[in-house]
């Protein structure tokens, strides 16, 4: 008798079929997989051998071969332990009466026969619901990740044997439930602008860039609260949707790097170390492509301190995927699109020493030191960064108001509110913040008048502003606009966006 | 460009002859003719030079007449041309030095040699309000002299950018003239060799050492009438061309600086030992009986106004600080600034602080 279970494998984000057929029979025992199964999966032989032995099935005698098809795709990891067990049951008439050819099994087994939980189980459901798959049986400890899949019946399992008792209806397994989508349920990123002492040109900087959608660079000296600042990125943008939550938990899913909960709540927030290389910022694997940070990223902040002490090639990868949201990766084991949206910090000191324009410790640094400093930041680079600021260390006791500091949800309210005007300003664009704005969408929004169009000369004359400048300080300007609710974009608009622009400036 | 025979003489032996130009100056007193060294030159050099006179010059295959030609034929392949104290435009100001360079070569427009000029030095590191302040000062002086300055970064380029807007520049280098040091300056280099003059005593080829310096700094301060010190720490090298220009009997000016600005030392130390203080350049030209014009007022807001004003009575401050003096909240103030950076009135100087100018 031939059995034909269903499984499922990853590639990239997408979930592919693959079923698993058994044949046994008569003659020299032997047990055979076909397929192109990878070391992984070839393994689940022995783990498939001692789980049914130890789950008390009997392992069945003869010529075993078991067919992984399509037999043109590499099928990787032990997600098909569970589909090879229960296709072996099925074959050896262990199963008789269970009708399982409208169930998924996804699953790894332990020499025991208890279920372990799979990587990227989320991107596999979703798939295989858009296939017209309803039944799914995983392992318990992925329970928490397949309840936000709703219209479905997910069987949560622990053992084998309660995967046979389940599908023999001895002792059927209670679906579960879906569960709502709550976002911050589990608030793991304590950061918040209250906590953040001073710093109100640099706090300002952030409300502009998130409520448009820039990216910021932080310059300043060491122990001026550049990560600090960086980690409130978080609290102040707009809180994620259920579709938004669901594309993230996936790339995370896939990369393995899911927390308990099983579905991210929160905006990441990634802070790779800057000895990280392309291929870790990108994405890549030997034969499985797996998502880098830029990817993990996706939604969130990708923050990177002490930026001139990137690699420099790891810099230059990131500026295609900061203008289309998405990175193509390609490896021997396939070609993988990952979305990676995400909006980008990075700090840096203004010079090798750090103490340029610090009023309490004198720069020891050559002109020529600063320069070669600076340059390690490309120009491309540095033309996606709409926003540089300074992060300063003055001392605060000479301000009466620095007793008031404004928490993160306050700034929040107005993020959101800015964030709903361009919502409905780019109704149908296909873009959804000032950021995104191409050269057609400039035309169309951001027409300046004959005094905003003159200050711009004069600001790149008198400052010596570098050409490219132009669209990014007429962006960031909108958003000015919109933080003020200003249908126009005034003069003291232009002059504000013009005050973010401090590496411009030709030397 | 036409260089006489004696012309010539000078030029061969400043390139040709390996040594100081104490003893060239002998050589030259010797022959009488300076054409005469191109044909004598053994026999006066042996009553010259006691010992080691044939190390002096050794000859190759072209004769001493043959290789001036060639020198004079390379100045003009590169654009150059060459200076020396038998030319009519040699600067009189230069000649009155106890050691006056015997050859300057020259790229550029050489009628500036013969304008009123006055010199702007900075060192390379100086506030921002002074960096701002060298380039409008400088600006400012060159309708009236041509301003000579160094080529470093900092002040003399702050100095030679301002000069360059009226066309009216002259950059003293401590290397040959093909070479650009610091080389971020290249662009600099052209515009000055453009439309202004670029002056070496150095060779083709010659690369600017710890002593190179030191020479030129006597140049800037024997090529002009007086010397304005814009910024200086204790050991700059500004100083070194305000040591020379009183040695020469020449004017030294300085900006005055915040008392405890290890990049003002050296200014108030020439202030204290008697250098003119200088707030505006009127200050410079009223040393020389020139009447500047006014600069124009520029229309500002009233909350720009506000903002000048804190700044202008508190000096250097950060603009949250501005910003709760002027009544104003911190992107306002951020915008005002940025206003008023645009219209030249304050400066930035690092760590979102502002200073009036």
């Amino acid at each position: 008798m031939i059995a034909k279970i269903v499984c499922y494998a990853l590639n990239g984000l997408e979930g592919v079929p693959v079923e698993v057929e058994t044949d046994i029979n008569k003659g020299m025992p032997s047990y055979e997989m076909v397929g192109l199964p990878d070391a992984a999966v070839k393994e689940a032989r022995e783990r498939v051998r001692s789980a049914l032995k130890n789950s008390r099935f009997l392992f069945p005698v003869g010529r075993i071969t078991i067919n992984f098809a399509p037999a043109d795709l590499r099928k990787e990891g032990a997600a098909f332990d569970l589909a090879v067990a229960v296709s072996l049951l099925k074959a050896s008439e262990q199963l008789v009466g269970a009708d399982v050819s409208d169930t998924v099994f996804l699953g790894e087994l332990a020499l025991n026969g208890d279920l372990r939980p799979v990587a990227g189980l989320l991107p596999l459901l979703i798939s295989a619901k858009g296939h017209g798959f309803t039944k799914f049986i995983v392992p318990a400890a992925n329970a928490k990740e397949a309840r936000f899949l709703g219209g479905a019946h997910i069987f949560p399992t622990r053992t084998l044997r309660e995967v046979v008792g389940h599908l023999t209806g001895a002792a059927p397994i209670a679906p579960l439930g879906t569960a709502a989508f709550v976002p911050h349920a589990s608030s793991k990123n304590t950061a918040d602008l209250m906590f953040v002492k001073g710093q109100p040109v640099a706090r300002r900087a952030l409300e502009v860039a998130v409520a448009g959608g820039h990216n910021l660079l932080l310059v300043g000296p060491p122990g001026t609260g550049k990560t600090m600042l960086a980690r409130c990125i978080p609290s102040v943008m707009p809180d994620l949707t259920f579709e938004e939550a669901l594309e993230i938990t996936k790339i995370h899913s896939v990369a393995g790097v899911l927390g308990e909960e099983g579905i991210v709540t929160e905006r990441p927030f990634r802070t790779p170390h800057h000895t990280a290389t392309t291929v870790s910022m990108c994405g890549g694997g030997n034969r499985t492509v797996h998502p880098g940070e830029m990817s993990l990223a996706h939604g969130g902040v990708l923050f990177l301190d002490e930026l001139p002490e990137y690699n420099r090639s790891t810099l230059e990868a990131m500026r295609q995927p900061l203008e289309d949201g998405r990175i193509t990766v390609s490896r021997a084991g396939g070609t993988v699109t990952f979305p990676a949206r995400f909006m980008l910090c990075a700090s840096m000191n203004p010079c090798p020493c750090g103490n340029y324009g610090s009023t309490e410790r004198t720069c020891t640094c050559t002109p020529a030191e600063i320069r070669r400093y600076r340059k390690k930041i490309s120009g491309p680079l540095l033309d996606r960064i709409d926003l540089q600021v300074e992060v300063d260390n003055v001392s605060y006791d000479a301000l009466a108001s620095s007793a008031r500091q404004e928490s993160s949800a306050a700034v929040k309210e107005r993020v959101n509110v800015a964030r709903t005007i361009q919502s409905a300003r780019f109704e149908g664009c296909g873009i959804h913040t000032n950021a995104e704005m191409g050269e057609r969408e400039l035309a169309h929004f951001c027409g300046l008048n004959a005094e905003g169009n003159a200050i711009l000369r004069s600001a790149f004359e008198r400052m010596k502003l570098s050409a490219r400048a132009r669209g990014r300080i007429i962006k960031v300007a909108r958003t000015i606009a919109d933080l003020a609710a200003s249908e126009e974009i005034l003069p003291e608009h232009v002059f504000e966006a013009v005050s973010y622009r401090m590496y411009d400036k030709f030397d | 460009m036409h260089y006489s025979q004696q012309e010539k003489a000078v030029i061969w032996l400043s390139a040709r002859v390996r040594t100081d130009d104490r003893t060239r100056a002998a050589l030259l007193r010797a022959a009488g003719d300076p054409a005469r060294l191109l044909f004598d030159f053994k026999k006066i050099c042996a009553a010259v030079i006691k010992d080691g006179a044939n190390r002096v010059y050794i000859s190759g295959t072209l004769s001493p007449a043959e290789e001036a030609e060639a020198l004079t034929d390379e100045l003009e392949r590169r654009g150059c041309f060459a200076v020396t104290p038998l030319s009519d435009d040699y600067p009189a100001s230069l000649a009155a030095i106890s050691d006056p360079p015997l050859l300057l070569y020259g790229m550029g427009d050489r009628a500036l040699l013969g304008r009123r000029k006055f010199c702007v030095v900075g060192s390379r590191r100086l506030p921002a309000w002074a960096e701002r302040q060298t380039g409008l000062m400088a600006e400012e002086l060159s309708r009236h002299f041509a301003v000579v300055t160094g080529f470093a970064e900092g002040g003399d380029r702050a100095a030679a950018a301002g000069a360059l807007k009226n066309e009216n520049v002259i950059c003293v280098l401590p290397n040959g003239l093909d070479v650009c040091y610091p080389a971020a300056h290249a662009s600099l280099k052209e515009r000055v060799a453009a439309h202004g003059l670029l002056l070496s005593e150095y060779a083709f080829g010659e690369r600017a050492a710890k002593y190179t310096f030191y020479a030129r700094n006597r140049l800037l301060a024997g090529l002009c009438e007086g010397v304005l010190v814009t910024a200086a720490g204790s050991k700059s090298g500004a100083l070194i061309t305000a040591a020379r220009a009183l040695e020469y009997g020449r004017d030294v000016f300085a900006f005055p600086h915040q008392p405890g600005t290890l990049q003002g030392v050296g200014c108030n130390e020439l202030i204290k030992s008697g250098a003119a203080l200088v707030t505006e350049a009127q200050d410079i030209l009223s040393a020389y009986g020139i009447l500047g014009e006014e600069r124009p007022r520029v229309a500002l807001t009233a909350r720009e106004e506000r903002v000048l004003a804190v700044l202008r009575a508190e000096g250097c401050l950060h603009t949250a600080i501005v910003a709760e003096r002027a009544g104003l909240a911190v992107f306002e103030a951020a915008a005002a600034l940025s206003s008023l950076e645009i219209k030249n009135l304050v400066v930035k100087s690092g760590g979102n602080r502002y200073s009036a100018v």
